[in-house]
């Protein structure tokens, strides 16, 4: 017993319950079982399909994406010969793992967190960055020019979209007056939701994580016509898995993101929720939940940009609107809106 | 409908066009049919081109074995000029069948392009001065004699065989 | 990279054939940065030697082997061939089975439109349009079948008439079949065609003028989308075409969405046709005298209950007058489609020549990708609903 509960004890301990269990590794599988089952049967309805189907039949195919994964798992991973190994193995594990890093800096709730830094929002964009870089490096390794067109697009969408993201997200902090994640949904709590005070940042935040997730309309570095599957083509098997899985994930932190910066994080936190350390936490996941649906819908909905129209986007649209969401803010905070 | 009138009017004024070139006219339906020796096709075409008849419809080889020649033919007409869109021009020339030379049309009509292209691949007829006689349809590595032409063996494999 | 010339800064990229948007074919690009300099069609991996194949099979036996190309568009071309082989043997069909012949080519251009409309879909990343079109052109695939019992290669149409008479009932139900279209038509706007980012894809991309469209040739929607208002049912009308009533749908933009608006207006073209022609349709029989009066007298109780034609044996043998040649052209739904017959008196075609749309629309891929955007390579290859099995045949 008192082993069990020495286990459980760590198990539920912050460090290691937040990168393995919740927001971390475990959810996050959990969410790209349900997110990509759930956007299959959501443009199957659009569609008039059926979609996932026949794995559990009576849950509408809901394992679908259970018996793919073990298909991923025992297919042979082909590693072309003219590939650079190293690069090209590693690439898809790293982009994974980048990927998943922010959630660390990722506070559960008030008192719950694995890291409480005053500048955790400026963690979690720093290391947002880092997979943009692993697929630069994906799209060269393969040694293929449809791999090395996609890293070059998803290079050139990177310094597009990074500018006015940070920009965005850094004018919540000047609304909030800190850079703390905790502190931001708590000054939410006491004022209002960060998507009322400042529609303009949430507007082009949201944006930027469909065009920086590869989510249509701007699903540009795989764009399947044009680059088979972009920086992706070579990889099979296992790793093609990771590949694919990683975008749903930064998707997902970044909707998690979103729901602690402008959708007042834990709050309001359910009375049977508050007893439990981390049951907070179930508010901020049914909400980044709740916006990664309408992300995935829009598959449904529109076709892909051009690379160069979507840079245009970013640079001529974009920037400028971040930029005005500071003055959003500003003015916010000088209305006294922000109680800071 | 256009009436065989119709045709027999332009049939007029393809004749004049062609005034000087040996030329035997007839006319088949829509189809105003011109045959010319091959030295005079590039100079009939662009009367016909002038004429109105802008872009070309099929471009035909026709091996004739028992002749000894190939036949090339034309078929013109016109988006353009509406009074010529009904019709049909058919420019048909001859020649040896063991040196089938004639000059290419497609600077007179850059729509003959691929099917110039296409016929010098299926009956080995030389459209010179064409840009890109290369293969068009043909495995790359195909060995046998131009297969439209009527001595190409067709092999045959199983019940046929 | 490549070489010669053009120095270390173009890449030769090899689009096809085993690449998801090239088709059964091989689009060498030569890329500058995200700029194509040159592009080249090689197309003939799907060439089945129909020209070759015909020259050993009889008039009648070449009817299948013309609908195996041009798949989504079989009836159109099968009338084309047909009318050639008609013009050899100087047979005319009876009005009422001309009328049917216009009825399924009709039906068939709605077909072989939605397929060019989802195929341009999934091109440009609309997944949705891709579905919708292939599944409501099933509703055409419907109907063909409940015609002529077939669902894509009909052989619908011999020399001297048609196979089948129409079904009872046929009206209605396509009456139904017609409605149903035209109130997905505005959807298919709202999602696709008027979608912001289609537009942004389209507009402007891959302009064909005027005079190059005449000049290289083009056919079909490509050609009216650049202003040239020919038509083939308008300039030599053929089958039921002269009497009835439409439009020859043409744009002036001469770009790649005004290339598919073409398509969109086609379809509403064809479904007033269609009404037109089952409103109309004349009485009468399905078969020229001349074979119908062939037809074995134990038969002929079966053929005018069913409206089913049993085949007289003259038309396994048909031998056109040695040296006749004939040409017909038919306005297939990607296009022009051009039939050149040479008879020698046999009961095999001497020479058939079928110049197809996609044929003469495959110099179009060189032409409008200069300059362009690698992404545009699919936008510009869809709008021209090119088909490669088609091309080369």
């Amino acid at each position: 017993m008192g082993a069990l509960g020495w286990i459980l004890g760590l198990l539920l301990s912050p460090w290691v319950f937040v990168p393995l269990i919740y927001p971390g590794l475990v959810s996050a599988f959990a969410v790209l079982l349900f997110i990509i089952w759930f956007e299959r049967k959501l443009a199957a309805k659009v569609q008039r399909r059926f979609g996932p189907y026949y794995v559990l039949r009576h849950l509408g195919g809901a394992t679908q994406l259970v018996a793919d994964l073990i298909r991923y798992l025992f297919a042979e991973p082909i590693i072309p010969e003219e590939a650079d190994a190293l690069a090209f193995v590693m690439g898809p594990a790293l982009l994974f793992g980048l990927t998943l890093l922010p959630v660390v800096a990722i506070p559960v709730s008030g008192t719950f967190y694995a890291i409480r830094s005053d500048v955790s929002l400026l963690i979690v964009l720093a290391l947002l960055t880092l997979g943009a870089a692993m697929t630069l490096i994906i799209g060269w390794a393969g040694n293929n020019k449809f791999s090395l067109i996609g890293g070059l697009r998803e290079g050139f969408l990177s310094m597009a979209y990074e500018i006015p993201l940070f920009v965005a997200a850094l004018s919540m902090a000047a609304a909030y007056g800190t850079l703390d994640l905790v502190d931001m949904v708590e000054v939410q709590a006491e004022t209002a939701w960060g998507v009322a005070l400042n529609p303009l940042a949430a507007f082009v935040f949201l944006v930027i994580s469909f065009l920086a997730t590869s989510r249509f309309p701007f699903e540009i570095s795989e764009a399947e016509s044009e680059l088979v599957m972009g920086p992706f083509t070579e990889y099979s098997g296992i790793m093609y898995g990771l590949t694919m899985g990683a975008s749903y994930l930064k998707y997902y932190v970044l909707c998690l993101l979103f729901s602690i910066m402008f959708l007042g994080g834990w709050e309001p936190v359910p009375p049977q929720l508050a007893a439990v350390p981390f049951g907070p936490g179930v508010v901020v996941f049914a909400k980044a939940l709740a916006l990664m649906a309408l992300g995935v819908f829009l598959r449904a909905v529109y076709p892909r940009y051009r690379v160069d129209q979507a840079i245009r986007l970013a640079w001529h649209y974009l920037l400028p609107l971040s930029v005005a969401s500071v003055f959003v803010s500003m003015g916010a905070a000088w209305l006294g809106l922000t109680g800071a | 409908m256009a009436s065989g009138s119709e045709v027999g009017e332009v049939a007029a004024p393809i004749e004049g066009a062609l005034s000087g070139i040996s030329s035997e006219l007839s006319v088949r339906g829509e189809v105003v049919s011109i045959r010319v020796r091959p030295e005079d096709l590039r100079e009939a075409a662009e009367r016909l081109l002038r004429l109105g008849f802008d872009h070309v419809k099929a471009v035909t080889a026709i091996d004739r074995p028992g002749e000894g020649i190939i036949e090339v033919v034309y078929h013109a007409s016109s988006y353009g000029n509406p009074g010529l869109t009904g019709i049909i021009a058919e420019l048909r020339t001859s020649v040896p069948r063991d040196d089938p030379r004639v000059p290419t049309l497609t600077e007179i009509w850059p729509s003959a392009l691929y099917q110039e292209r296409e016929q010098w691949e299926m009956l080995g007829v030389i459209f010179e001065g064409h840009p890109e006689l290369e293969r068009l349809l043909l495995p790359e590595d195909f060995g046998g004699p131009p297969p439209l032409r009527k001595d190409f063996k067709i092999p045959t494999e199983g019940i046929n065989a | 990279m490549s070489g010669a010339g053009s120095g270390e800064r173009t890449l030769e990229l090899l689009i096809g054939p085993q690449h998801p948007a090239s088709g059964h074919m091989r689009l060498v690009a030569e890329v500058d940065g995200d700029v194509v300099v040159r592009l080249r069609p090689d197309i003939g991996y799907v060439h089945r030697t129909v020209e070759k194949i015909a020259e050993t099979k009889t008039y009648l036996q070449t009817i299948p082997l013309i609908e195996r190309p041009p798949l989504a568009d079989t009836a159109n071309h099968n009338l084309g061939y047909v009318m050639a082989v008609e013009r050899l043997l100087g047979v005319e069909a009876p009005p009422r089975a001309q009328w049917l012949r216009t009825l399924l080519a009709e039906m068939n251009r709605i077909h072989s439109h939605l397929y060019g409309l989802g195929i341009h879909g999934i091109m440009l990343g609309s997944s949705t349009a891709f579905m919708w079109a292939f599944g409501d052109r099933e509703i055409m695939i419907e109907m063909a079948k409940r015609l002529t019992g077939a669902r894509i290669t009909y052989s619908y149409m011999i020399p001297g008439g048609v196979r089948r008479d129409l079904p009872p009932g046929f009206a209605e139900e396509m009456e139904k079949a017609l409605r149903y279209l035209e109130r997905r038509l505005p959807d298919y706007d709202r999602i696709f065609f008027s979608n912001p980012v289609t537009r942004a894809r389209l507009e402007g991309v891959g302009v064909l003028t005027r005079e190059d469209a005449i000049r290289l040739g083009v056919v079909g929607p490509n050609l009216r989308a650049s202003g040239v208002a020919y038509d083939v049912r308008r300039a030599r009308p053929y089958a039921a075409y002269p009497e009835l009533d439409f439009q020859v749908v043409t744009r002036s933009e001469g770009d790649s969405m005004a290339r598919m608006l073409v398509r969109v207006g086609e379809i509403r073209e064809s479904i007033r046709m269609i009404r037109q022609i089952l409103a109309r349709m004349p009485d009468g029989p399905i078969l020229a005298e001349r074979y119908a009066k062939m037809i074995p007298p134990k038969w002929r109780d079966y053929v005018r209950e069913t409206g089913r034609i049993k085949f007289p044996a003259i038309l396994a043998s048909l031998r056109p007058p040695k040296g006749a040649e004939a040409v017909s052209r038919v306005e297939a739904a990607r296009g022009e489609a051009v039939f050149y017959l040479v008879s020698d008196g046999g009961p095999r075609p001497y020479r058939m020549r079928m110049v197809t749309p996609s044929l003469r629309n495959v110099v179009l891929f060189s032409h409008l990708t200069r300059g362009c955007r690698v992404a545009d390579i699919p936008a510009i290859y869809g709008s021209l609903d090119y088909f490669p099995p088609e091309a080369d045949r």
